[in-house]
């Protein structure tokens, strides 16, 4: 548009004489109104109209198969099945109302068909929830631009699903230092579950509760012109009733019994990130995680991918990620009846997992010169992820997202 | 304790690194979307969500640990 305006600018000499004239003649006071480009055409009207920005929809879909000694889907007092199928789809809208304020709109949502649950007689006699659960969440995200520097964010979040209501609410301070090459962040969440609570043979005896309140500083630090990192610390504190109230344990002298979990939680976790240009137009991006908490785990994450830009719109990648992590101080497969604590749910055990994966990311400008369309890139991206476990769990995983930048 | 010790020798070493500062001019490597530190957004919940559900060592990425559906 202004290589349009400019030429016919050009081709009407006299007009812009005429108006150069009446500029130099005029008041003062009257130039604003004799410009024939008021300041709003050429600097743009302060405007606080919601525009969106990008709209991107993702769908994964998850196939698990394993064995874990919390379902009751097999032998009594051995481990049951922990079958699952997972519909994942996820839609966010991002929008901006005038300079300073982004709205992020995200909308998660999870299908959820598990041999877990499924396996208990009557897992919810008031509705038959969680044979197979539909939950979703809405999340928004508001980001005010305070100054060139400092942004200040507020987050507010729902979840429902049939025997579960969550609501999260959180801040978040960021500011850039040094022409943004480090850039400093601290954000809060307060987290508040409301769920049934059922009995390892499904009967429901009320509601119970859960909050959680978690805190994360971060630094991001630009090293050279091709290497970025980034150290995280969070911490969790989470007090009420932990599980998920239907998961069992294996019991000495008995069939099986419930679960008996604190009633909180303290977590900690430091994460470290380093990304890297390659000369032959390629990434390296490395993650390493800390991890421990009052149970009793320790654990460890470690991940590197692998990129590879084959054209100006296509890239590759490859991924590797390894966990280790020690088990819950009171994990066991066969408790005493007279335990205090005791669980046997299998992602609470001692256990390695590994994670490969490879995607295809491809973005296309539709920007043409001279002139601009509604819709400024197409983002599209496919990958597929195999998880398994030491102890006897394994993952299919399938995703693909598509996008528009406006 | 270890958690500390670690934690502060990485705020010394980018601190240290900080007196460096690449100008505004010489990023166009880091804006290549490969570069980014985390994954896309809806890629990163996704992922983020395996991991926590699925291994008891979930937090530290600037999300709540637990919690939500996931539990424990």
């Amino acid at each position: 548009m202004p290589v349009e305006r400019r030429k016919g600018r050009v081709g009407a000499p006299a007009a812009e004489i005429l108006v150069a004239l009446t500029l130099l003649s005029s008041s003062a006071g009257a130039q604003d109104a004799a410009l024939p480009f008021p300041d709003e055409h050429i600097l743009d009207a302060h405007d606080d109209t919601l525009r969106i920005r990008s709209v991107t929809t993702r769908v994964t879909a998850f196939d698990q198969y394993g064995h874990g000694y919390q379902s009751q889907a097999g032998p009594v007092r051995g481990p049951g099945s922990e079958r699952a199928t997972i519909l994942e789809p996820q839609a966010e809208v991002v929008a901006t109302q005038g300079d300073r304020l982004v709205h992020r709109l995200w909308i998660p949502v999870d299908v959820v068909t598990a041999a877990s649950p499924n396996s208990i007689a009557s897992p919810d006699v008031v509705s038959g929830a969680s044979r197979h659960v539909e939950g979703g969440t809405i999340d928004w995200t508001a980001t005010y631009k305070v100054d060139a520097v400092t942004d200040f964010s507020m987050r507010n979040g729902l979840h429902l699903e049939e025997p579960f209501r969550s609501w999260h609410s959180g801040l978040m301070a960021t500011r850039s230092l040094a022409d943004d090459n480090t850039v400093v962040s601290a954000d809060v969440i307060e987290l508040f579950d409301w769920f049934d609570r059922f009995d390892i043979h499904g009967g429901r005896h009320g509601h119970t509760t859960r909050t959680g309140t978690s805190g994360t500083v971060s630094v991001t630090q630009i090293l050279t012109p091709t290497t970025v990192v980034n150290v995280n610390y969070g911490v969790t504190v989470l007090s009420g009733t932990m599980g998920n109230t239907w998961n069992s344990v294996p019991v000495a002298g008995a069939s099986r019994g419930a679960e008996r979990l604190p009633d909180e939680r303290v977590r900690h976790a430091l994460v470290a990130r380093a990304s890297q240009f390659l000369p032959w137009n390629g990434a390296l991006r490395g993650y390493y995680r800390f991890y421990t908490d009052d149970w009793g785990i320790v654990a460890h994450s470690m991940e590197a991918q692998i990129m590879q830009r084959l054209s100006s719109v296509l890239y590759v990648g490859g991924l590797y990620r390894f966990h280790t992590q020690t088990g819950t101080t009171f994990f066991t497969t066969r408790a005493s009846p007279t335990a205090l604590l005791r669980v046997a749910d299998s992602d609470l055990a001692p256990l390695d997992s590994h994670t490969i994966g490879g995607k295809v990311v491809a973005d296309f400008p539709l920007m043409r010169q001279g002139q601009s369309w509604q819709i400024e890139s197409l983002h599209f991206e496919v990958g597929y992820e195999r998880y398994f476990r030491t102890n006897d769990l394994q993952m299919n995983i399938v995703t693909w997202e598509a996008g528009f930048h406006f | 304790m270890r958690l500390p010790a670690f934690g502060l020798a990485a705020c010394l070493a980018l601190a240290a690194t900080a007196c460096a500062a690449v100008s505004q001019n010489r990023r166009a490597y880091l804006a290549d979307p490969m570069m980014n530190l985390n994954d896309e957004p809806l890629d990163a919940y996704r992922r983020q969500k395996l991991y926590d559900t699925r291994e008891g060592a979930a937090g530290g990425d600037g999300a709540a640990a637990g919690g939500g559906c996931g539990c424990q």
